[in-house]
């Protein structure tokens, strides 16, 4: 309000302007119209977003079990004893572990695959139509049917990779039952079925790239990798940061195929938090199911807060 | 701005929350409720059913309906995926159907959510039924519904493998079903002897009968505190993992249809499951004269105690007919009905006379399921069972696969167990 006028007139006080000080007909009821048409999205919102999310947050304050959903506002509070028994509990560590595991290895392999595949297919000029569909492809298949396939080419009775292994004399064990191998395994596969949505994205990104200046330095003598590391790099740190908050949060919710594929083993090696707090959902356990997923979306605030300070525009 | 409004609302969370506080209403010390009145069932009784069971139950209470002619059944079928989630909410809005198949290890979860009614006095006799399935409708020392039909685990052998390693009967002790094992890999020509589950969700049904057969119980007479570490339960788990660190049983965790076809190509020379398998392993082409099932052997010649399955039929607490609904119940779990359900669907009587006439009491594979039920114990129905299943899932994976030595784990199911608590 005190930005619309301030007149210097010894007051210290704004003088409102005139045409304020009775409302506009034309106006206010254009005011009025556009509450009227935001309000299914703000009832919506408030309903079904909103109100949720608040009462998740009060939940994880709180003992709450499956066996009290008749009189749910009849348990205990707990404050953050939830909170407090989740960092103690060792499940909860492995799996936070597990998590850390598929950011850090998913997230720079899931860039650079998708980074390189871009940079290929923006210098490939026939077929590149058939092979954006290809990369592309996974990301839109379902990932049940999917994780189903792969477990049987990695399965070690008749799975292709132990059977194309011995070929060679290659002993390969059944990579999912290893529990070294199990979350590895699961990350190169969520790169292949990821890395499509990045590459359109960088793609596009590669657009932006001034072709002026990568010839001016070519002419100049630069190398072929000094001009991608020099120009294209910078110039496509925006779409990067965007790929690496999405892949991020991808990473730190990995569920999908770990459940499908392993179940979470074996012994427990490729249970995510986000698979912990499903089971405790399943075990009845609200209110530390609650906890557990508020943990994790700070640790999602964080990431994404790190990620703008590392890949931001310097000025 | 807007921080001040996330700070007003938590505070208002915070404020309502203060006003809470459990009281101890739950299950357990309950009553029986009083019993149902004479005379004929009336009105619309509102029934939900699972799988097979709800789509056959709808034509099926046509005999009911004969009987009761005032009486309206109405039976739909929900799948067993969505069963436990629907059940739950309905529970939880107070708008429940008046009967509901219930699976045995939910019983104690919704009856201490104070969802399902104490079964009445006198409606049925607990006489009647297998011991181990009536075990599963009592929560606190209280009923809350009656056994539908059951399901049992027994042993599944290659009679024709076995026959090769110089068995023609089933072992009887756990150190023959060791010898057994290993003679079917060694002589028989099977990969693994016996397939037994490394661990893993549902592993306990697998495990749990070699320590109940060997005297362990989970539970004190009372059902208040878990007695999981006791030297009965580590022999147990011993014998069980022993077939794991010899490869006797495979240690990886199968997919789905392997057992079956591993089974009919003889790389399993044996395994341990419930009836449901007697159709699969014949689909996946093992002749009916190529395989046996037999009880599973005890430690020390007496039988052994194996995992009783199944559903159970519970009426609920806002049921607004439930006199009438408790009349269906009592109609289902006669031995007559029990048996003609038995003919339409396949489903295991709960009712120990549905065995005495019949196809149930001339069928020797039918034999073995009916006298294993008479050996076969439940797991404690508490409403945290399914989480305390799980930590002890974890811990025969990791007996098995030798990271932990049996007794540790026992110790370890004991004090996970024991800070889970039974919820009660």
């Amino acid at each position: 309000m005190a930005a619309v006028s301030t007149t210097p007139t010894g007051t210290g006080r704004p003088v409102r302007p005139r045409r304020s000080r009775h409302v506009d007909p034309t106006r206010r009821s254009q005011a009025i119209a556009a509450w009227v048409l935001a309000l299914p999205f703000v009832v919506l919102f408030l309903v079904f977003t909103a109100g949720p999310v608040l009462a998740s947050l009060g939940m994880s304050f709180t003992d709450l079990r499956s066996t009290d959903v008749r009189d749910p506002f009849a348990v205990e509070v707990v404050g953050l004893g939830n909170y407090a028994d989740l960092v103690q509990d060792p499940l909860f560590l492995k799996v936070t572990r597990n998590t850390l595991l598929y950011l850090l290895l998913g997230v720079p392999l899931t860039m650079a695959v998708a980074l390189a595949a871009a940079v290929g297919l923006n210098r490939v000029t026939r077929l590149r139509g058939f092979f954006r569909v290809g990369f592309y492809l996974p990301v839109v298949t379902s990932i049940v049917a999917v994780s189903v396939v792969w477990k049987f080419l990695l399965r070690e009775r008749g799975g292709l990779l132990t059977t194309a292994a011995g070929w060679v004399g290659l002993d390969v064990p059944g990579l999912l039952d290893s529990t070294t191998w199990a979350l590895p395994t699961l990350v190169v596969m969520a790169v292949w079925r990821n890395f499509g949505t990045l590459m359109v994205v960088f793609l596009a990104g590669l657009q932006t790239v001034p072709r002026e200046q990568l010839e001016a330095a070519e002419v100049d003598g630069a190398s072929a990798w000094s001009r991608f590391r020099h120009i294209t790099l910078p110039t496509l740190r925006p779409t990067l940061l965007f790929g690496a908050v999405i892949t991020g949060i991808g990473y730190l919710q990995f569920f999908e195929e770990a459940f499908v594929m392993t179940k979470g083993g074996p012994l427990d090696s490729t249970r995510s938090v986000t698979f912990f707090t499903y089971d405790q959902f399943g075990f009845g356990n609200y209110g530390y199911a609650a906890a557990a997923s508020y943990l994790l979306f700070l640790a999602i605030v964080l990431l994404t807060f790190v990620q703008f300070r590392v890949l931001r525009e310097k000025d | 701005m807007r921080s001040r409004t996330a700070l007003s609302l938590a505070t208002i969370t915070v404020v309502v929350l203060t006003g809470c506080g459990r009281s101890d209403d739950g299950a357990g010390g309950e009553e029986q409720s009083e019993e149902i009145g004479a005379g004929k069932a009336s009105g619309t009784i509102e029934v939900w059913a699972m799988g097979t069971e709800g789509e056959v139950l709808g034509d099926f209470v046509a005999g009911f309906e004969e009987e009761n002619p005032d009486a309206d059944v109405e039976v739909t079928a929900i799948p067993w995926e969505a069963a436990h989630d629907k059940i739950a909410n309905a529970i939880t809005a107070g708008e429940t159907p008046d009967v509901s198949l219930i699976g045995t290890t939910w019983m104690g979860e919704f009856a201490e959510a104070g969802g399902l009614m104490p079964t009445p006095e006198g409606l049925v006799d607990e006489a009647d039924f297998f011991p181990g399935a009536w075990e599963s409708t009592e929560v606190g020392g209280t009923s809350y519904g009656v056994p539908w039909y059951v399901e049992t685990r027994v042993l599944y052998y290659r009679t024709d493998l076995a026959a090769k390693a110089g068995w023609d009967e089933a072992p009887q002790t756990w150190d023959e079903l060791r010898q057994f094992a290993e003679d079917l890999q060694t002589k028989g020509g099977a990969e693994h002897g016996l397939s037994l589950q490394p661990g893993q969700t549902g592993s306990w049904q697998t495990m749990l009968p070699f320590a109940w057969s060997n005297g362990a119980s989970l539970t004190n007479d009372e059902g208040t505190e878990y007695t999981i570490d006791s030297p009965e339960m580590t022999e147990a788990l011993d014998h069980y993992t022993s077939y794991f660190a010899d490869e006797v049983s495979q240690t990886r965790v199968l997919d789905p249809g392997e057992l079956e076809s591993g089974f009919a190509d003889g790389v399993f020379g044996s395994f341990i499951s419930g009836p449901w398998h007697t159709g699969l392993v014949e689909d996946a082409g093992v002749g009916a004269d190529q395989y046996a099932v037999a009880p599973l052997p005890g430690p020390d010649g007496a039988p052994g105690t194996s995992f009783v399955g199944g559903g159970d039929l519970a009426v609920f607490e806002d049921s607004d007919n439930a006199d009438s609904a408790w009349k269906l119940v009592q109609w289902l779990s006669e031995p007559e009905t029990q048996q003609a359900f038995y003919d339409e669907v396949g489903d295991l009587p709960a009712v120990q006379a549905a065995w005495e006439t019949g196809e149930l009491a001339e069928d020797p594979q039918l034999q073995v399921f009916g006298a294993q039920l008479e050996e076969a114990q439940s797991p404690p129905a508490v409403p945290t069972w399914e989480q305390v299943a799980a930590a002890i899932d974890a811990l025969v994976e990791q007996a098995a696969k030798g990271t932990t030595d049996p007794e540790d784990a026992v110790k370890q199911m004991q004090s996970e167990a024991a800070s889970i608590g039974t919820g009660l």
